[in-house]
Parts: C-alpha cells; sequence; structure tokens
C-alpha cells in the first residue's frame, strides 16, 4: 500500500510560513538592537537628522520599515504560490453541522 | 513669516480650548448615514445562498481590499490611544509601534493559506468550527468559543465607552474635546457631601472644596489627595469621587447613538456590513492622516523643526528611548525588555486573533490573501510612521496639554491647522470622524463573532443542530441585540482603564490562541489534550500575571504606560510573550504524552486527495 502524498497546499503554506517567520525575526534582530545601541540614552547635542527624521528613528525604523514593505511586495508578488484551496463541503451539510471525519 | 512664527500664530488660539463646530457633527451624520446605507447593501449581497453562511461568513466572498484594510488589529485604541502616547512620550512610540512593518506579512503569511483551506476542507464558519472539526471534539470547539466570548466581551465594552465618547465630542459647544475617560465637569455639591456616610474630620476636611468645579476626575482626585491623609484617601475616596460625577447627558446620548446606528447595521448586513464599514473607514482613515500630515508639518515648518521644538519644551527624553517621563519619577517608558516585547506584541497579535482568522477564513482565494499582504504593508506604511510626525508636531505646537488631556492631541492639531481652510470645520470634521468610524468597524465585527460563537458554536451544536434558517437569523438577531443592551448596561457605570482592557483582550486572545491556531493548521500529531493544554497554559499565565500585577504583587517595575491595571512584568517582558511560552510548551508536551489523533481524520486534512485538483496556475 503506498504512503498517501503530502497535501500540496499544506507543503506550500509551511514553506512560506517558515519564510515569513525569518523575516520577522530578521526584523526584531535589526530593528530593536539598532535603536537600542542608537537611540537610546544619548545627549542632545549628538542628535542628527537625516530627511527630518532623528537618525537612529531614520536608519532604525523608517529604512526597514521601507525594506519591509519592498519585501512583503515580492513575497505576495512573486514568492507565495497560487493554490486551488478545494471544494467546500455542500451548503446542506454545511448548514447542518459537520463532523470532521 | 517664517515657520516658527508661523507656529507661534497658529498656536496661540489653544489657550482657550478650541469649540467643535456644526462640522463634526455634519461629518458623524454622513458616517452614520453611509454605514446604514452599507448595511443595506451587505443585506442585498448576501441574501443569495445560505443564511449562516452569508450573515456570518459572507459567503467567503472578500477580495483583496477588503480583506487587507480589515483583518488586523487596528481598532479604535490604534488611533486615539497611540496619539496620546507619542505626544507624551515622544519618538519611542515609533519603536513601540514599529512591529507593524511585519504585521501584514506575518498576518497573511503565516496562517493564512492553510487557515482558509481547512475552513473549506471542514465546511468551518467560526475558528470554533475549525477547532471542533480538526479532531472531531464539540468540547474543544466549545472551549474555543467560550474563550473567544470572553476576550471579545472585554472588548466589546470597552470600545461602546469609546464610541459614545466620540459622540460626546462631536457635540457643538459641548465643551469637551478629549477622547480620555475623565474628561468631565466634577463637583461635590453641599447636598452631596451631606448624603455621604464620612467620619466627621474627613467630612470637614472636604467641606472645603464643596461646590467648586474640576474639569475632570484627575483634578478632583488630586484636590481630594491633597486635603486628605494618605489612609482617608485610600478608605473614602471612592466613595467621595462617585458623589462628584456628573450626570452626563451627552456620554449617555452618544451611547444611545451609537448603540442603535451599530447594532442596526450589523444586524442588517451581518459579516459583510462589519468588514464593508471597516473597509469605509480604513480609506477615510488614511485621507485624513495623510491630509493631517501635511497640515501638520507645514504649520510647524518642517520635521526636523518641530523635533526642535517639542525637544525645548519637554526634554531630551523625548528624542531618545526610553522616552520622555512627563511625572519626572524615574519611568521607563519603553525599556529593552518591552521594546522586544511589543515587536512580539503587535505581530502575534494579529496572527492569534480570532476575528482575524474568520476574516482570512472569508477570503475567497489565494490570490485575495497574497495581495492582501502588499496592500495592507503600503496602508501601514502611510498610517502608522505618519501619525507618530503628525503627535511630534503637536507637541511643538501645543506643549502644553495636561495629563487626562493628551488623548485631545488629534482633534485639537485637525482643529487648529484648517481654522484658516475654507470649509475648514467640515475638513476637521472629517478628520475627527475617522476614530468613530473605526470604533464602530471594531465593535461591528465583535458583534458578528460573539453572536457567531452564540448561535452557531453553542446553539447549533449543542441546543437544536436541526435548527432552520428561519430560527438561526431571528436567534443572530437577538444574540446582537442581547449584547448590545448588556454592553449598554455595562456603560452606565463606564469602565475605566479602557485602553488597558483593550490591549490585555489582545493580548490574552492571541496568548490562547496562536499557538493552538499553528499546532493544528502544521502539526499532524497535536491532539485535543495537547490543543486544550496550550489554550488553558497561554491564557492562564496572562491571567495569573495580569491579577498578580493588579493586587499589587512585586514593586512597581516602572515600566511602561501609567496605569494601575497592570500586569506584573516577570523579567520586563509583556505577559504575552510569557503565554505564548507556556502555551507553546504546553501544547507541544501534552500532545506527546497522549494518544495520537486519528490517523484517517489526519490523512483527510494533511495529505492530497487522490482524485484532487490539481493547483491552479499562477496568473500572469
Amino acid at each position: 500500500m503506498s504512503q498517501p502524498t503530502e497535501d500540496p497546499v499544506l507543503r506550500s503554506a509551511r514553506r512560506e510560513a517558515v519564510v515569513v517567520f525569518l523575516i520577522w525575526l530578521a526584523a526584531l534582530l535589526y530593528t530593536v538592537p539598532y535603536c537600542y545601541l542608537n537611540g537610546y540614552n544619548r545627549s542632545v547635542e549628538s542628535l542628527k537628522f537625516v530627511w527630518g527624521f532623528p537618525d537612529w528613528v531614520f536608519w532604525g525604523i523608517f529604512a526597514p520599515w521601507t525594506v519591509c514593505v519592498i519585501v512583503s511586495l515580492y513575497f505576495g508578488h512573486q514568492f507565495m504560490k497560487d493554490e486551488d484551496l478545494g471544494e467546500e463541503l455542500p451548503e446542506q451539510e454545511d448548514e447542518l453541522g459537520l463532523g470532521g471525519g | 513669516m517664517t515657520s516658527l512664527s508661523s507656529a507661534l500664530v497658529l498656536a496661540a488660539p489653544v489657550l482657550t480650548p478650541p469649540q467643535v463646530g456644526y462640522g463634526t457633527l455634519f461629518a458623524l451624520v454622513i458616517f452614520i448615514v453611509a454605514s446604514m446605507y452599507i448595511g443595506v447593501l451587505a443585506n442585498k449581497a448576501m441574501s443569495s445562498g445560505a443564511f449562516m453562511k452569508g450573515f456570518f461568513l459572507g459567503n467567503r466572498g472578500l477580495g483583496a481590499w477588503a480583506l487587507a484594510l480589515t483583518a488586523t488589529v487596528q481598532s479604535g485604541g490604534t488611533f486615539m490611544g497611540f496619539p496620546s502616547l507619542v505626544y507624551t512620550h515622544g519618538w519611542i512610540v515609533a519603536l513601540w509601534i514599529c512591529g507593524y512593518m511585519v504585521v501584514p506579512i506575518t498576518g497573511f503569511g503565516i496562517l493564512g493559506k492553510r487557515m482558509a483551506q481547512l475552513s473549506r476542507k471542514t465546511g468551518a464558519l467560526t475558528v470554533p468550527d475549525l477547532f471542533r472539526a480538526r479532531f472531531n471534539s464539540p468540547a474543544l470547539g466549545l472551549t474555543a468559543s467560550l474563550f473567544i466570548m470572553f476576550y471579545m466581551s472585554f472588548m466589546m465594552v470597552a470600545q461602546f465607552k469609546s464610541g459614545a465618547l466620540v459622540m460626546k465630542i462631536a457635540w457643538p459647544a459641548s465643551g469637551s474635546l478629549a477622547l480620555s475617560e475623565d474628561a468631565t465637569q466634577y463637583k461635590l455639591t453641599t447636598d452631596k457631601l451631606a448624603g455621604l456616610e464620612l467620619p466627621a474630620e474627613v467630612r470637614d476636611k472636604v467641606a472645603a472644596f464643596a461646590d467648586q468645579d474640576f474639569a475632570n476626575e484627575v483634578e478632583f482626585k488630586a484636590a481630594l489627595k491633597e486635603k486628605l491623609a494618605d489612609g482617608e484617601f485610600t478608605a473614602h475616596q471612592s466613595k467621595i469621587v462617585a458623589a462628584a460625577s456628573p450626570i452626563d447627558w451627552l456620554f449617555y446620548l452618544g451611547l444611545g447613538i451609537f448603540t442603535l446606528t451599530v447594532v442596526g447595521y450589523t444586524m442588517l448586513g451581518g459579516f459583510l456590513a462589519a468588514v464593508w464599514t471597516d473597509l469605509f473607514q480604513s480609506v477615510m482613515m488614511l485621507v485624513g492622516v495623510v491630509f493631517l500630515l501635511i497640515l501638520a508639518v507645514t504649520a510647524v515648518g518642517g520635521m526636523e523643526t518641530a523635533t526642535v521644538e517639542a525637544v525645548s519644551k519637554t526634554g531630551p527624553g523625548f528624542v531618545f528611548g526610553p522616552g520622555f517621563d512627563p511625572t519626572n519619577d524615574g519611568r521607563e517608558y519603553l525599556p529593552l525588555g518591552l521594546a522586544v516585547s511589543f515587536f512580539w506584541v503587535w505581530v502575534y497579535a494579529g496572527v492569534g486573533s480570532p476575528a482575524g482568522m474568520v476574516r482570512i477564513m472569508a477570503g475567497k482565494s489565494t490570490e485575495v490573501i497574497r495581495k492582501s499582504i502588499f496592500l495592507l504593508s503600503g496602508y501601514n506604511y502611510l498610517i502608522y510612521l505618519p501619525l507618530v510626525v503628525i503627535c511630534i508636531c503637536g507637541r511643538a505646537l501645543i506643549p502644553d496639554l495636561p495629563p487626562g488631556k493628551t488623548d485631545e492631541i488629534i482633534p485639537r492639531l485637525a482643529m487648529l491647522t484648517t481654522a484658516k481652510l475654507p470649509m475648514g470645520s467640515f475638513l476637521a470634521g472629517l478628520i475627527l470622524a475617522a476614530p468613530f468610524g473605526a470604533v464602530m468597524a471594531t465593535v461591528s465585527s465583535y458583534l458578528v463573532v460573539i453572536a457567531s460563537g452564540l448561535v452557531r458554536d453553542v446553539y447549533q451544536r449543542f441546543i437544536n443542530p436541526q435548527a432552520g434558517s428561519h430560527d438561526l437569523r431571528r436567534l443572530s438577531y437577538m444574540a446582537m441585540i442581547g449584547v448590545g443592551a448588556i454592553a449598554v448596561l455595562a456603560n452606565i457605570k463606564p469602565v475605566a482603564y479602557l485602553q488597558a482592557i483593550v490591549v490585555f483582550s489582545g493580548t490574552g486572545a492571541a496568548a490562547t490562541f496562536c499557538m493552538p491556531a499553528l499546532m493544528i493548521a502544521f502539526w499532524r500529531r497535536t491532539t485535543v489534550a495537547g490543543t486544550l493544554s496550550s489554550m488553558f497554559g497561554g491564557a492562564g499565565t496572562m491571567l495569573v500575571l495580569y491579577v498578580l500585577g493588579f493586587s499589587g504583587y512585586g514593586a512597581d517595575r516602572r515600566i511602561g504606560s501609567v496605569t494601575t491595571f497592570r500586569p506584573y512584568f516577570l523579567l520586563d517582558l509583556d505577559p504575552m510573550l510569557w503565554g505564548l511560552l507556556v502555551s507553546f510548551l504546553a501544547g507541544v508536551i501534552v500532545s506527546l504524552l497522549t494518544t495520537p489523533p486519528d490517523a484517517a481524520l489526519v490523512s483527510k486534512l494533511f495529505d492530497a486527495e487522490e482524485s484532487g485538483s490539481t493547483p491552479a496556475t499562477k496568473p500572469a
């Protein structure tokens, strides 16, 4: 008897979830340490501005946020696969409740 | 005229509070009429097909814009509490909120596709439906439903109060601009004082300011504290404050109109009405924010000037971490632990939000889900950082709002910057109406989720599985009216700690549902006992840490916002992180220790169907 193959939607959903988790982790590991090291307890005299933002806000928040928008665009447009989500249970069954098995 | 002098000219009138003009009321009326109209449209759109799927899931027909702009954790609080935080603590709040940079991709990319697929495979209309069907376990479905109703009820009551407060400020010459919980006139009359049971010495001390007017509860309490000894204040303040509270007719009128509107259009159009009004308010919010950003930056003379001016009015803490401390008592608004925490909080509160999950289940296709990722990503980019900039400009233009009045910053800024423009009052009204729309949309979506919990997950599952469409429709309407009535009754004496309750409900739901949802979606080996343990582990951890904090266990760490409804910050981390950790460990350990789930059922949900459909090709 042959082993059933894994649902392709599950496989791609899991792959995408792992990539998204890594993107979140990268954003966390860059943003918070950068802001903590460059934006906490400084003297006002050392403050510089980039495009009107305090320097640490520009490089620690505005820049990574911009990168995340671009990454999200790529992810949604190119990386994530379209799949058939399958047929839904017939309406009557759905209306009366479902067993799941 | 230089930018700085123009700023000063603009700032001058705020010494006397500006009055709300008829433009605001007009804008709110437009919102209300538009929402009712949307309800009617939604009613027509869902009338084809079965009632339950139409009313509670919009016949799974959500498009990308509707899904993108409505499925995550934005609520009234996002646009009311948040500006106040920026005004109070400065640029550090940009770090507090910046987890939103990944909320779109995590909110839709981690669970979206799989949830949408599982809900179709099982025919699930609600999140508890999905939990139930994953193991064929009615007990798990019921538990999920009860948890959802628990958290949503907290949130509902708080949001009704927000809605009533926004209505209240819209009345011309109401004298109240703030969305603050305490913005009303307080006076302890001689008659009321005579009716209070108080020790003679306390009565004498309090009599010193009888018949005197106080702008709000904060000022009244401060005066009371000054007169009384610590012990006397603790023992008697609640009844003295209650006696001094005015009957706030505008609040109750606002509550009535808000409730009739939101329950009315949600009953008309169900899930679709909730989603479409949410979409409508999201677009209005974007227009308002972009418009106000241009006006505020122009008025102050540029972003750099805004920061320099704001720092000169406050201190270095306004531009650096851990944030400006207006009380000057050593409080750190965002220490490292909380900065890390909030990068988790926004993301996983989005992933684990039952209201968000159900909208993903309603998405039309994977194409809709992936498009939602970049649409929402662009939307957040245009909302959150601009709001920070607007409020920094606000601090430069209106530097001296006292604590308790900082919620006024957006309304004040809107009126200030539009005062000289043609149709300024109406433009200000449109900006002010946006938070009202946000609250209406939030309440509407929770009404749908709570009603679906009562009707679908409790009544149809456990009481009358054979109930027909007519009965279910009638019960759904009754559930919504009932929930609305309870929320109104709960606000007869308005709840305190509004913002803290909203945070507790959102993070509590995430700690309860995030890990279980991940497990049922991706892990074959998870069991009913494991999923239940994961839910109770997350919820229990949150509850314990909040009870410890609220009951005063451990010293106040002096971090985060000032509130009595504060949790116990174990290792300076938000309770949600501990909730997620315990939920994960409990789920994995208990699942591994219990009998594996039914192999046939797991295979049905995790393996390819033998004669299944082939994956669709991506459109060019």
